[in-house]
């Protein structure tokens, strides 16, 4: 057991945050927002620079994605970093054209990125499938959760290649996984967002964040945030297992909603304007409690993996 | 960033549970259900804390000049999770193994080592902690209990408030106020008290939680030598921040939580509960919380191992080990029905060991004062 980064993964932290303060942030993440654009030339940053294929690396792996995936949420960036660090890796060996969108054959509905993606992973009942994403096969979506959105065609869910035995299992895993760290990012700034609004703001001749009643909820909001973030990071460096990561998964999202809420409430009015950045995170945490039948099927996978008896 | 167990870690482990399987009898359940204070429970502690010592476990985490073997933190959380996991057959002696000794260590001197370490480590002794008082609950330091310097005594005066353990210790940690003119940390200091000194009596406070849980201690013009000091006089709060800083992560309540809920989960499968979908979402909620109160504690043992000073992590880890505790035991009540309405029952030992947990060494409220103020950074008033 060892809680503390080692020395490749303090340096791959390092550089990743340093390409993130120059290309991405809120206020890129809000200038994209109303065309519902991909970051494309962030995008091409990351994997320039070797951190969307980090997961592929035979010295790195999973967990090292993981905290990929996490900064890139932190730092609000507009890009598939999921689906392409911790997803693609996972099923095939060869890196898949980017962009890249998840969807669940047979469910209809607003997909992250589709409307930009080249690539479309379907987790089907039984297989897994890559579709090469055509021009018309995706329809811009717009949504207010925080991602460019897009709705894939029924046929455009039906085509591609499948991947194989255990490729539908692969793709849950990692997909839930993904969803976690992403989640783990957004609630980081976001807290970290209204801590420091909350020292800074003012009322009834005090900071806000100094009234005690305001920090317990911060104080239990910190607590699940971080316990979130060891689950996710725990279950990455095990490998996924099926049980490690529905449960990371599970505390993850159900946090997420906390944080939601209890951010928006603490921020008061201006907490809902795009002039203010917590809707970059808060927003998204809500699009990712969606995904993959949200908590209550996290919980009930926890349940069939662990005591049986369930159909999940 | 390493999430697995060594193979020496993982073997101990075994052993351990293997020691257990052979050491408690048939009706350890039975003994266990009044909890670490019970009589039945604290008599077999000495033979079973005997037992670990003989293997060289129970003070394994001790310098081997103290009698304990080196071991690193980890091996000693493996034992306090196993052992707690089943209930605590280490009774009140858990508290002499994890604080007590290791404060002795740090600030006694050299006679009081010789004495008391030896039996600690030898796990037939049993220690109380004298800290609350009437008026000094969440905060300790307006505690009132004197104890006056005459010639080469002190004279104890005052009294004490729920106090584990207390009818069955040898000795007890005591907090006291040696300068009556202090206020506040300075002027308190510790004295390691023998429970037969005379002057000392002790009432038991009935509870709900279970018998023996709660006791008033009085102390009416006890004389003590002052070779009872620990550390220096009027400095006692220094030494019972180093106490308490082992203390705070507390005992491994999600390890108890999770075998509890393993338990529950198989009562469910076997009733049918298993197709009702609110039954399955409390349980995955409920195994996510033990997990998350699990990968935190760790984190805290992570720091502990490397000799880092203690942090706000202590405070992360306590609350959410709490809120596990508190939802399975509740849990438990919901599944169970009425049968766990009688005195003794599955649910009903689990429940009345978990509603202690956000009060007991310090309330939840005063934890999430201090990640606020350490962790978040927020201001005071």
């Amino acid at each position: 057991m060892d809680f503390d980064l080692n020395d490749d993964q303090r340096a791959i932290l390092e550089a990743v945050e340093a390409l993130l303060e120059q290309h991405a942030g809120a206020a890129r993440a809000i200038e994209l927002q109303p065309k519902g654009e991909y970051d494309a030339s962030l995008d091409a940053a990351l994997a320039d620079a070797g951190f969307s294929d980090v997961g592929r690396d035979p010295d790195m792996g999973g967990l090292e994605a993981t905290l990929v995936v996490e900064a890139v949420a932190r730092a609000g960036g507009v890009v598939a970093i999921g689906a392409e660090a911790m997803v693609a890796p996972m099923l095939r060996d060869e890196p898949l054209p980017t962009p890249i969108a998840l969807a669940t054959a047979g469910h209809g509905g607003a997909v992250r990125y589709a409307a930009s993606a080249r690539s479309l992973l379907v987790l089907g009942d039984r297989e897994a499938r890559w579709v090469a994403l055509e021009p018309g096969d995706c329809a811009p979506v717009r949504s207010n959760f925080g991602y460019p959105m897009g709705r894939v065609s029924a046929e455009g869910t039906t085509r591609g290649d499948g991947l194989g035995v255990g490729s539908a299992a692969r793709l849950h895993t990692a997909w839930q996984l993904a969803i976690a760290a992403e989640a783990v990012g957004c609630m980081e700034a976001a807290l970290a967002q209204t801590v420091g609004y909350l020292k800074e703001r003012r009322q009834f001749g005090r900071a806000i964040g100094s009234f005690q009643a305001v920090q317990h909820r911060l104080a239990e909001c910190a607590i699940h945030v971080e316990g979130s973030r060891w689950l996710v990071r725990e279950a990455a460096y095990q490998r996924a297992p099926t049980e490690g990561v529905a449960t990371a998964a599970a505390f993850a999202l159900s946090a997420a909603g906390r944080i939601f809420s209890e951010m928006h409430q603490l921020s008061g009015a201006i907490g809902f304007t795009r002039e203010h950045d917590l809707h970059v995170w808060s927003m998204r945490l809500q699009a990712l409690r969606l995904e993959l039948g949200g908590v209550a099927a996290h919980r009930r996978a926890i349940v069939a993996a662990r005591w049986g008896g369930v159909g999940s | 960033m390493e999430f697995d167990w060594s193979e020496g870690d993982a073997s101990h482990r075994e052993e351990v549970r293997a020691f257990l399987s052979e050491e408690l009898p048939d009706d350890w359940e039975e003994i266990s259900k009044d909890g670490p204070g019970g009589d039945r429970q604290a008599a077999f502690s000495k033979h079973f804390c005997g037992r670990m010592a003989e293997r060289g476990w129970l003070t394994q985490h001790w310098p081997s000049e103290y009698g304990g073997r080196d071991a690193t933190s980890w091996r000693h959380a493996i034992v306090g999770e196993e052992m707690w996991a089943i209930g605590e057959p280490r009774g009140a002696q858990y508290m002499n193994v994890n604080w007590i000794g290791p404060a002795i260590m740090q600030y006694g001197t050299e006679e009081q080592k010789a004495f008391h370490l030896p039996r600690i480590s030898a796990g037939g002794v049993l220690w109380c902690q004298g800290f609350s008082e009437p008026e000094a609950g969440s905060d300790l330091v307006a505690l009132r209990t004197q104890a006056l310097r005459v010639g080469d005594e002190y004279v104890i005066n005052g009294s004490k408030i729920w106090t584990s353990y207390c009818n069955h210790a040898e000795f007890i940690i005591l907090l006291v106020r040696t300068d009556p003119q202090s206020t506040r940390h300075r002027g308190i200091s510790v004295l390691l008290v023998a429970m037969d000194t005379p002057g000392i009596e002790i009432r038991e406070i009935p509870s709900v939680v279970g018998e023996r849980y709660f006791h008033e201690v009085f102390f009416t013009d006890v004389h003590v030598p002052t070779s009872a000091l620990l550390g220096d006089e009027n400095q006692g709060w220094g030494v019972v921040s180093y106490a308490l800083q082992y203390e705070r992560a507390g005992a491994a309540r999600y390890a108890r939580a999770a075998v509890t809920l393993d338990r529950l989960a198989e009562i469910a499968r076997e009733r049918g509960l298993l197709d009702d979908p609110m039954v399955v979402d409390r349980l995955g909620e409920a195994r996510a919380l033990c997990e998350a109160a699990r990968v935190l504690s760790y984190k805290v043992i992570d720091l502990r191992a490397k000799g880092s000073p203690p942090t706000a992590d202590t405070q992360l880890a306590r609350v959410l080990g709490t809120t596990c505790d508190t939802a399975i035991g509740t849990l438990a009540l919901e599944l169970m029905g009425p049968e766990a309405l009688e005195y003794g029952s599955f649910a009903d030992a689990n429940f009345r060991l978990a509603m202690t947990a956000g009060v007991a060494v310090g309330a939840t409220e005063v934890q999430l004062n201090l990640i606020a103020s350490r962790f978040l950074g927020l201001p005071k008033e």
